[in-house]
């Protein structure tokens, strides 16, 4: 999840739309009255300067559910049991892009002292493993990679298995053949670029097959027992930008599902938005210099 | 050392069941059966109780016992996971959830904390069924459990919340059961509870809070 789109963010004022003679317009109290119960559903805060593309998004609601005011659309997706229409709000408040060495703050906390860490509860020749998930198209966790092979000096000296996984199966193929746009590339330097990608005739770019053969994709659905079960003995999960998109009990599941798997003093690694102590108990937050971790308990 | 390399690598074969994670298969059976997990749940160490506790999510008759588990377990991923499976169960069907609602409501009572605010989630999570139950958490004679009710509504789903809350702010008199009801109406309430939210200026005038709270509920139900 990033930020709201700048464009819409330089107007600071409310955004209006006509419904039959009406202006329809989001009230200061409104907007407080939204942000609070968002803040609190999906941790996401949205400051004044994002008023224009809420109150955007909202009135685009109000009009596609046949509401006429902020009030009646407000009262039927604050108390909908199934929550679709919160949802439907995340996803548009929201903007999914996926590029490699996004967030690269996190990778450099993962390479940095949470697998000097990890390394320190490792028997000699134990391999470490690490679980990206969801892995969507496959820039995290061959960002993960790359990051270990470039920037990781304890890459010669301990095994590492890469696993990821993801609910859809046609992101999973992307996954495999792991061609990318230049968009999707544009944060990895030149030189990574260089070593590790051939360019392609139609100007995207692949990666090279050893690093493709490095990590191991799977389909998951993480909230079915079955899919999770044999996931176990991990070190670090990275799982940003999903838990958002559960309900409360799947979110729950979830964080079940990463206690199990992880052995202990494990970590995971959330979107930023996201926090793991909203969800459950379960786990100890670890502030690094670079990041926020979850950890499991010893 | 480095990298490891997979070992299959044909794409049609990807699913949880082919791939490298078999190495990583888990040591515990799979196939419990009932009794047994019962056992286990109260017998076995934390993380065979915790086992235990997730496998039952699969057995509705096992409310009574996760239940009763709850009161005595004091290892919090137990704990957890007991929450959880009740919360798995209560999707099965609308007389498992009624069940668990029954045997929850007692422990909002509880003086352990933890466990208080874990009952207080699951029943969040069960709008049609802890509804039957609300009007009356909502006039228990401690003001505590009328507080914790008050929390429930908090992230219920259910259209009712606005006239609980409303009936709690006409008949309250405890300052903090009725601080915390203003407080949710300023998300949830309509225009049509402004005046009732007035008396509650005029009925306690040396109380400040209560003011700025109903102040500030008002300003953001009449949307100004």
């Amino acid at each position: 999840m990033i930020p709201p789109a700048v464009g819409d963010s330089m107007q600071n004022q409310a955004a209006q739309r006509k419904i039959g003679d009406q202006e329809l317009q989001i009230a200061d109290s409104e907007f407080e009255r939204f942000r609070d119960f968002f803040y609190r559903k999906t941790g996401i805060y949205f400051e004044d300067s994002k008023r224009y593309f809420v109150d955007k998004r909202i009135i685009q609601r109000i009009q596609e559910t046949d509401h006429h005011s902020f009030r009646s659309y407000f009262t039927y997706m604050r108390f909908q049991a199934s929550g679709e229409e919160l949802q439907v709000l995340i996803n548009l408040m929201t903007v999914n892009e996926t590029y490699f060495f996004r967030e690269s703050y996190q990778f450099d906390c993962l390479v940095g002292p949470v697998l000097d860490e990890v390394c320190k509860n490792k028997r000699a020749g134990e391999p470490i493993r690490i679980w990206s998930m969801p892995s969507s198209t496959g820039e995290e966790p061959y960002s993960i990679a790359l990051y270990l092979l470039e920037r990781w000096a304890g890459i010669n000296d301990v095994d590492i298995e890469l696993m990821a996984s993801d609910i859809d199966s046609r992101v999973l193929r992307c996954c495999r053949d792991a061609i990318y746009s230049p968009r999707s590339v544009k944060n990895l330097p030149a030189d990574i670029l260089k070593k590790y990608f051939l360019l392609l005739p139609n100007g995207d770019y692949q990666l090279c097959r050893d690093l493709r053969d490095s990590v191991e994709f799977s389909q998951v659905n993480l909230v079915d027992s079955n899919d999770t079960r044999a996931f176990r003995n991990i070190d670090v999960i990275f799982c940003r930008n999903l838990l958002i998109y559960f309900d409360d009990a799947s979110r729950r599941m979830a964080a079940e599902v990463f206690y199990d798997a992880l052995n202990p003093g494990g970590f995971i690694f959330l979107g930023h938005s996201e926090s793991m102590s909203r969800i459950t108990s379960l786990f100890n937050v670890r502030k690094f210099n670079d990041a926020i971790t979850y950890q499991k308990p010893f | 050392m480095g990298l490891k390399k997979k070992i299959t690598s044909n794409v049609e074969s990807i699913n949880a069941e082919s791939i490298n994670v078999k190495n990583l298969e888990e040591q515990r059976k799979h196939s419990r059966d009932y009794d047994g997990l019962l056992n286990l749940l109260h017998e076995g160490d934390p993380s065979e109780r915790r086992w235990a506790a997730r496998d039952l999510a699969e057995f509705p008759q096992a409310i009574d016992s996760l239940c009763q588990r709850l009161t005595q377990e004091g290892d919090l991923i137990v704990r957890e996971a007991i929450f959880d499976s009740l919360l798995q169960i209560s999707q099965a069907n609308d007389a498992s959830a009624r069940n668990i609602i029954l045997e929850l409501i007692p422990l909002l009572r509880s003086e352990d904390t933890p466990l208080r605010n874990g009952v207080i989630e699951v029943l969040q999570n069960l709008p049609n069924s802890v509804a039957p139950h609300m009007e009356k958490l909502l006039q228990d004679k401690d003001s505590d459990v009328r507080i914790f009710a008050i929390d429930i509504l908090r992230e219920l789903a259910h259209p009712d919340t606005p006239a609980w809350l409303l009936d709690v702010i006409n008949r309250e008199t405890h300052i903090n059961v009725l601080a915390n009801a203003v407080d949710r109406l300023a998300e949830v309430g309509t225009e049509d509870m402004v005046s009732e939210l007035q008396k509650i200026k005029i009925r306690f005038p040396r109380e400040p809070y209560l003011s700025f709270a109903v102040d500030t509920a008002i300003r953001r139900i009449e949307g100004i």
